[in-house]
C-alpha cells in the first residue's frame, strides 16, 4: 500500500512538473505580448532589424513590470508561412509585421488584422507622421460603403530610384537622363568606354518586375484602370513597357539572369557597373561593404520619363515595411504602446540616420550623420507628387503579382511582348474580371 | 509465443501503436487533404465546399501545371531508367572485387545521407557560370570565357529545358547509391552455388550476370524501380534549391514546386490538396504498373 502512494505521489509530482512548463500565463500581473518580424533580432547584421530591436529593448525596459515583449522571428522566405500557421492555429501574434498592399490585405479582409484609425486619432499619435499619404498603402476599404480604415501603422519609407557611380557617368561623357531615350544613350556611352552600363538581377523576379513597374507607369498605365477592366494588359502602354525593357536588357551585365540581387548590388559598389535601379535600403547595403569613399562617387535620380507620355514623371515607387496589431489580441493597449515606440523620435532619427531610409514622422534628424545618399533620396521624393508601389504587391492578389513577374521575364528572355503577358490577361480574365 | 497469439487482446495491443500512428499521420491527413481538395480553402478564410472546382482548373487552365507534369514524368523516366543502369552496373561491380568494396560503398552511398537543400547549393554553384564548371572550363581554353559558356541553370530553349536535365543528371548522382545498396543487398543473397555450377558448365560472368543475377534479382529491381518512380514524382529540394526563383518563370517547375506554391506562396490550400491528391494517384498507378509488369518470379536462392 506505502508502495502504491508513494508511485501515486511520485507520478502526481511528475505531471505536474511536465505540466508546469505549458502553462501560459503570468501570475506577476505584467501583461505579455508578442511581435513577430521577418529576421533574426538577435543575429541579423541589417541596420534596420537592429533599430527594431532597440525598439522592443526599449518598450521592455520602460514598462518593466507592467508590459513586456517576446519577439517571435524567422526568415523571410518562410515568414509569411509561419504566420499563416500561427493564426490558423489561433495563436496571431499581438503585432506583425506585414508589406502593405496584397500582403496586409490577406490579413484585412479576413479580419485578422484590427482597425486602427481610433488608437491613430486618439492623442494626436496621427498628426505625429509626415502626412496622410504615408498610410496610403495601409488603407483598406470602400470609403463609400463601409468606410476605409488604417489596418497597419508604417515604420519607414523606401524610395525605389536609380543610383549611379558619377565617376563612370563623368569618364564616359555620360549626362545624367530625364528620358528613357537618355537613359538608352548614356547607356551606350558607358558601354564604349567599357563600363558595363547596368547591374541587375534578372534572377530575382522584383528586381526586374520593379524596372516593368516602373515603365508602365511612366507609359501611363492606371492599374486602377486594369482593376476595373477600363483596359487590360494587352494595352499599348503595357506592351510597349516590354519592349522597353528588351532595349534596356542590352545594356544589363552578361550574368544579370544569374546573379541574385545581392551579386548584382555587389557589381555596384564593386565600381564593376555604372547603374543601379534599386530601393533606397540598398544605402545601407552598399555603404556597409564599400570601399571607404565609394559612398561620395554615388549619384541618385529619379527613373527617367518617357518621351510622348502624358504620364506624370516624377512618380516614386515607395514601400514601407509596416506593423499591424492582432484583431483578437487580449493586450490592445500593450500592443499599441508597443507600436509607439517603433515610430517615436528615437527610432525614427535612427531609421534616417543609420539605416538610410525615409522616415514617417516629422522627426528632425542629423542630415550630416545620416547617409550621404539619402539627401539624394529625400529630393527625389520630396518631388514626387505622388507614390506607388510595387506592382507584383499593387496587383489583385500574391498570385496575380507572381504572374507579372514572371511575364517580364518572360519578355526578358526575348519572348515578344504581346505572347509573353497572356498569363497575366489571362489570370485576370479568370480571376479579376469574371 | 503461440498461446500468446492466440489471445486477441495482446494481438490488438501490437498492433495498435502502428494502426494509431499510421491512421492519425498518415491515413486521416489524406482524407482529409482529398476532401480540401473539394474546397476553396485559403487560411484565415471560411472553408467552401467547391466540387470539382479546383480539379477542373488544374486540368483544363493550368498552364503550369502541364509544364510541372511534363517536368515530372522526364524525371520519373530518366530516374527509373537511369538508376536502374548504374545502380546494377556499381552493384555487380562492388560485389565482384574484393579490395575497398566497402569504401567506395560509402563512397557511393555518401551523397544519399547528405541534405539536399546543402546539396542543391552546393551544385548551383558548380553551375554558376562565373564560378564552377564554366571557369574550369575557361581555364583549360575550350571556352573563351566563362560567361559566354554554356548557361547550365539559366538555358530557357527546349521542350525539357537544360535546368531540368543539369538536375537530373545532379540527383542520379546523389540517388544512385541507393539503389545499388539495394541490388547489392539482393545480389549478395544468391547462393555461390549456382554461379559455381554455371562456371562449370561453362558459363562466362557476363552471361551469369544476365541468366542468373538478374532474373534472381528482380523483385528487388521492382521495388527499387517503385522507390524511384515516387521519388522523382515527388522530386523537390534540388528544384527549389538549385533554380533561382524568378527567372525561369514556369518552365522548371515539377509537381511539388507547384503544389509548394500554390499552397503556401499563393494561399490557395485547397487548389495545392488538388495537386497533392493527383500527385498521389500518380504514384499509386506507377507502382501499380511496375509490379505488374516487371515479372517476378520466385526462386529459392
Amino acid at each position: 500500500m506505502k508502495k502504491k502512494l508513494l508511485a501515486l505521489f511520485m507520478a502526481t509530482v511528475l505531471s505536474v512538473s511536465v505540466l508546469a512548463g505549458c502553462s501560459k500565463g503570468n501570475d506577476s500581473g505584467v501583461k505579455e505580448i508578442t511581435f513577430m518580424v521577418w529576421d533574426d533580432l538577435e543575429a541579423s547584421q541589417d541596420l534596420i532589424t537592429k533599430g527594431y530591436k532597440d525598439s522592443i529593448d526599449r518598450f521592455n525596459k520602460d514598462y518593466a513590470g507592467q508590459y513586456h515583449c517576446t519577439p517571435v522571428t524567422t526568415n523571410l522566405e518562410e515568414y509569411y508561412n509561419k504566420l499563416n500557421t500561427m493564426v490558423a492555429g489561433g495563436e496571431t501574434p499581438d503585432v506583425f509585421i506585414v508589406s502593405p498592399g496584397a500582403n496586409m490585405n490577406d490579413y484585412v479582409i479576413p479580419g485578422v488584422a484590427a482597425k486602427l484609425d481610433d488608437y491613430l486619432n486618439k492623442d494626436g499619435w496621427k498628426q505625429t507622421f509626415t502626412s496622410d499619404a504615408v498610410f496610403a498603402g495601409s488603407t483598406y476599404g470602400d470609403e463609400a460603403k463601409n468606410g476605409a480604415g488604417i489596418y497597419a501603422i508604417p515604420l519607414n519609407i523606401a524610395a525605389a530610384c536609380v543610383f549611379y557611380n558619377t565617376e563612370m557617368f563623368a569618364d564616359a561623357g555620360a549626362e545624367v537622363p530625364e528620358t528613357f531615350d537618355d537613359l538608352l544613350a548614356a547607356c551606350e556611352k558607358l558601354q564604349a568606354k567599357g563600363y558595363t552600363p547596368i547591374t541587375i538581377s534578372a534572377g530575382t523576379a522584383w528586381c526586374l518586375s520593379m524596372v516593368a513597374g516602373y515603365l508602365c507607369d511612366r507609359n501611363g498605365l492606371d492599374l486602377n484602370d486594369i482593376k476595373e477592366h477600363k483596359t487590360d494588359w494587352m494595352d499599348s502602354k503595357v506592351i510597349n513597357s516590354g519592349k522597353q525593357i528588351q532595349q534596356l536588357s542590352q545594356y544589363f551585365q552578361p550574368t544579370a539572369a544569374g546573379d541574385d540581387n545581392d551579386i548584382a548590388t555587389a557589381a555596384f559598389y564593386n565600381g564593376n557597373a555604372a547603374i543601379l535601379i534599386q530601393g533606397s535600403w540598398a544605402i545601407g547595403q552598399i555603404n556597409g561593404s564599400c570601399e571607404p569613399g565609394f559612398e561620395q562617387k554615388v549619384g541618385v535620380f529619379p527613373f527617367p520619363a518617357v518621351s510622348g507620355s502624358t504620364a506624370d514623371p516624377n512618380r516614386v515607387i515607395a514601400k514601407s515595411d509596416s506593423l499591424c496589431m492582432s484583431s483578437t489580441t487580449k493586450n490592445p493597449d500593450a500592443a499599441i504602446a508597443l507600436m509607439k515606440y517603433f515610430v517615436d523620435d528615437t527610432a525614427q532619427k535612427y531609421t534616417a540616420e543609420k539605416g538610410g531610409k525615409i522616415p514617417v514622422t516629422n522627426v528632425e534628424y542629423d542630415t550630416t550623420v545620416a547617409p550621404p545618399e539619402l539627401a539624394y533620396v529625400m529630393d527625389v521624393f520630396k518631388s514626387a507628387n505622388s507614390t506607388f508601389g510595387f506592382y507584383n504587391e499593387s496587383l489583385y492578389d500574391t498570385e496575380a503579382g507572381s504572374t507579372f513577374d514572371n511575364c517580364f521575364v518572360e519578355i526578358y528572355n526575348g519572348t515578344d511582348p504581346a505572347e509573353a503577358l497572356k498569363p497575366i490577361q489571362q489570370y485576370y480574365e479568370e480571376n479579376v474580371w469574371e | 509465443m503461440d498461446k500468446l497469439l492466440r489471445r486477441k487482446r495482446y494481438i490488438i495491443l501490437f498492433l495498435a501503436p502502428a494502426f494509431i500512428l499510421f491512421t492519425a499521420v498518415l491515413f486521416i491527413p489524406i482524407c482529409k487533404a482529398v476532401y480540401y481538395s473539394f474546397c476553396d480553402y485559403k487560411t484565415n478564410y471560411p472553408i467552401e465546399f467547391a466540387g470539382f472546382k479546383n480539379y477542373i482548373k488544374l486540368f483544363t487552365k493550368d498552364e503550369t501545371m502541364r509544364t510541372a507534369f511534363k517536368n515530372s514524368m522526364f524525371f520519373m523516366v530518366f530516374s527509373c531508367v537511369t538508376q536502374l543502369l548504374f545502380g546494377l552496373i556499381l552493384a555487380a561491380l562492388l560485389t565482384n572485387i574484393k579490395k575497398g568494396r566497402n569504401i567506395f560503398k560509402n563512397i557511393y552511398y555518401l551523397p544519399c545521407v547528405l541534405s539536399s537543400a546543402a546539396l542543391g547549393l552546393l551544385w548551383m554553384f558548380v553551375f554558376t557560370p562565373s564560378l564552377g564548371i564554366n571557369k574550369m572550363m575557361e581555364s583549360f581554353g575550350w571556352i573563351d570565357d566563362c560567361m559566354n559558356g554554356p548557361q547550365w541553370l539559366f538555358n530557357t530553349e527546349g521542350t525539357i529545358i537544360l535546368p531540368i536535365i543539369v538536375i537530373s543528371f545532379v540527383a542520379l548522382w546523389q540517388y544512385v547509391g541507393q539503389s545499388m545498396m539495394l541490388y547489392m543487398a539482393q545480389m549478395s543473397g544468391i547462393s555461390k552455388d549456382i554461379y559455381e555450377a554455371a562456371a562449370i558448365d561453362g558459363c562466362t560472368p557476363t552471361q551469369a550476370f544476365f541468366h542468373i543475377t538478374l532474373p534472381l534479382i528482380r523483385p528487388m529491381i521492382a521495388t527499387a524501380m517503385s522507390l524511384n518512380a515516387i521519388g522523382s514524382l515527388k522530386f523537390f529540394d534540388l528544384v527549389y534549391n538549385m533554380i533561382p526563383e524568378g527567372f525561369l518563370g514556369n518552365r522548371a517547375h515539377v509537381l511539388a514546386t507547384h503544389l509548394y506554391d500554390q499552397a503556401f506562396k499563393f494561399n490557395k490550400l485547397g487548389y495545392g490538396c488538388a495537386i497533392g491528391v493527383v500527385l498521389l494517384i500518380m504514384c499509386l498507378i506507377v507502382t501499380f504498373v511496375i509490379n505488374k509488369f516487371v515479372k517476378v518470379d520466385n526462386y529459392d536462392m
